[in-house]
């Protein structure tokens, strides 16, 4: 058999691959939050014996694209979004910090403020919890305040600043939770500098038209490599067909 | 199979899904104490078909890893409350709150929902009832013969009898606040009924502790926002087609294979 039929298979799996990262971040145009996966390929040359003929393709994922998403207004008071680079903190499922630009809190019912999504919103000292019966408000510090409802003074008594960080673009990767990690592991020092929005939330920054290119441009990669495994056929055909003693 | 396919599957529920809560929140819009519901998602588990870092051949380092993700889930349907527009309808028994409070109803099984619906009645007997019939609590009787039926802003309802200029207090209104009224569970016909997640209810008298004022003679209009809603089918809409267009470019490229 012709080695090339094995070069235009591997091409077209990992065309394949490709095609669901893509599907991926179409999936994921409701998500807040959200930041799309690149894709790209990287050669495997066969090295070995004789000419070095062959170069076998595999799908690989370089990282995600930390482009702005939109912020869309939600007159939410509870919600809140970052303008700029950088990350706000969580405590992931495994009970590690982990980062996100999924902003928003919603209060449980002991008054610890978490993500839509349930995870614990960090401040400088862990999760950051506001007494009950308590109005929450927030600075665009990041900085978690809480009103008192009755009595004489009412003055907002300071409970916790969310965690913000802004460790450098290349730094962090995603995770198998969709939470983002220091690619160093451990933990990133809080950014004392950065500001939030509130009232507002990122909308997910995957962009349409890249990636509706982007799967009709994979369609297209696959179709090659059909055209590829089908002319190996036809080429072995026509070996075969001379090689067969006609009587 | 592909991946593909499953993945935009997934994407395809979830503009369904916000599609849902957005026809929801817009066959809603002119139902009084209405709280409009916003759909939150998330990404799904990734799969690391190669970790970052693995050795390859030449005895180098990859420098990046292989991930795929499984696609997105609706997680939550939040709820926004804020107020709604008052609307002055001039009936005594149309009660607005203005804050954070709720009014609560006594329910058929003893225990108590939660609504911010004032539009109340008085039933053959003279108790107010919400709409259901349900009755408020703690419940108030107003007897047959009472005229010029008036609430404070704090909740105290009073009404005169004819031949006694004094008023007759026949109860006060109590008002529910909690500390997270996200987590309430909606049952339908306007209310909602506590959860672990909203925390245990704060009862106590109207315009305290931000419980809220009782406007009498208004309504509480629904919260939705008609534009918003709409700006958002447009978007589910078309988030739905293009998953549907990365279904058909798998389905062609599993055609393209079969035709080998």
């Amino acid at each position: 058999m012709d080695r090339m039929l094995f070069l235009a298979m591997t091409g077209a799996k990992h065309v394949e691959w490709q095609q669901a990262t893509t599907a991926n971040n179409l999936a994921n145009v409701n998500t807040n939050g959200f930041k799309a996966d690149l894709v790209s390929f990287r050669a495997l040359p066969v090295v070995g014996d004789g000419a070095p003929t062959r170069t076998y393709v595999v799908d690989n994922t370089i990282g995600h694209d930390m482009r702005q998403g939109s912020l869309q207004a939600t007159g939410n008071e509870s919600d809140f979004a970052l303008g700029g680079p950088g990350f706000f903190a969580v405590q992931g499922a495994n009970g590690q910090e982990a980062y996100t630009r999924d902003g928003g809190y919603v209060l449980d019912s002991t008054g610890m403020l978490r993500t839509r999504t349930g995870l614990p919103i960090l401040g400088d000292g862990g999760p950051i919890t506001v007494p009950l019966g308590t109005q929450v408000q927030l600075g665009s510090d990041g900085t978690v305040f809480s009103v008192p409802l009755s009595g004489a003074d009412r003055t907002p008594q300071q409970v916790g600043r969310i965690k913000m960080v802004n460790p450098g673009e290349r730094d962090t990767y995603k995770g198998e939770d969709g939470l983002f990690h220091l690619n160093a592991g451990g933990v990133a020092p809080a950014d004392e500098n950065m500001k939030m929005v509130t009232g507002m939330l990122e909308a997910s920054n995957v962009n349409a038209v890249d990636a509706l290119v982007q799967m009709i441009s994979h369609g297209r990669h696959f179709d090659l490599n059909m055209k590829m495994i089908q002319t190996a056929d036809q080429n072995d055909q026509r070996a075969t067909q001379i090689l067969a003693v006609n009587g | 199979m592909m991946r593909a396919l499953y993945i935009a599957k997934t994407g395809m529920d979830s503009s369904q899904f916000r599609l849902d809560v957005v026809s929801n929140n817009l066959a809603n819009v002119s139902t009084k104490g209405f709280k409009r519901g916003t759909a939150v998602f998330e990404d799904l588990y990734y799969q690391t078909l190669r970790q970052p870092g693995s050795q390859l051949p030449n005895g180098a380092n990859l420098p990046t890893g292989l991930q795929v993700g499984t696609g997105s889930a609706p997680v939550a349907t939040a709820r926004i409350h804020t107020e709604g527009d008052l609307l002055p309808t001039g009936q005594s028994l149309d009660w607005a709150i203005v804050g954070d409070g709720f009014f609560r109803i006594q329910m058929p099984d003893g225990t108590t929902g939660y609504t911010r619906n004032g539009e109340f009645k008085r039933n053959s007997n003279g108790d107010i009832v919400n709409p259901q019939g349900l009755q408020l609590n703690p419940n108030v009787n107003i007897p047959a013969n009472a005229t010029d039926l008036s609430v404070s802003q704090s909740g105290v309802i009073q009404y005169k009898v004819p031949g006694n200029p004094a008023p007759q207090t026949a109860g006060n209104i109590q008002l529910t606040t909690f500390i997270n009224p996200q987590g309430l569970q909606s049952i339908g016909d306007n209310l909602y009924l506590q959860t672990a997640a909203s925390g245990d209810p704060q009862d106590g008298d109207p315009a305290t502790d931000n419980r809220g004022l009782i406007r009498q003679g208004f309504l509480e209009n629904s919260n939705v926002n008609v534009t918003e809603e709409l700006v958002n089918m447009i978007t589910a809409q078309r988030a739905f087609e293009m998953n549907s267009k990365a279904i058909t470019t798998c389905d062609q490229m599993l055609q393209r294979l079969t035709q080998l």
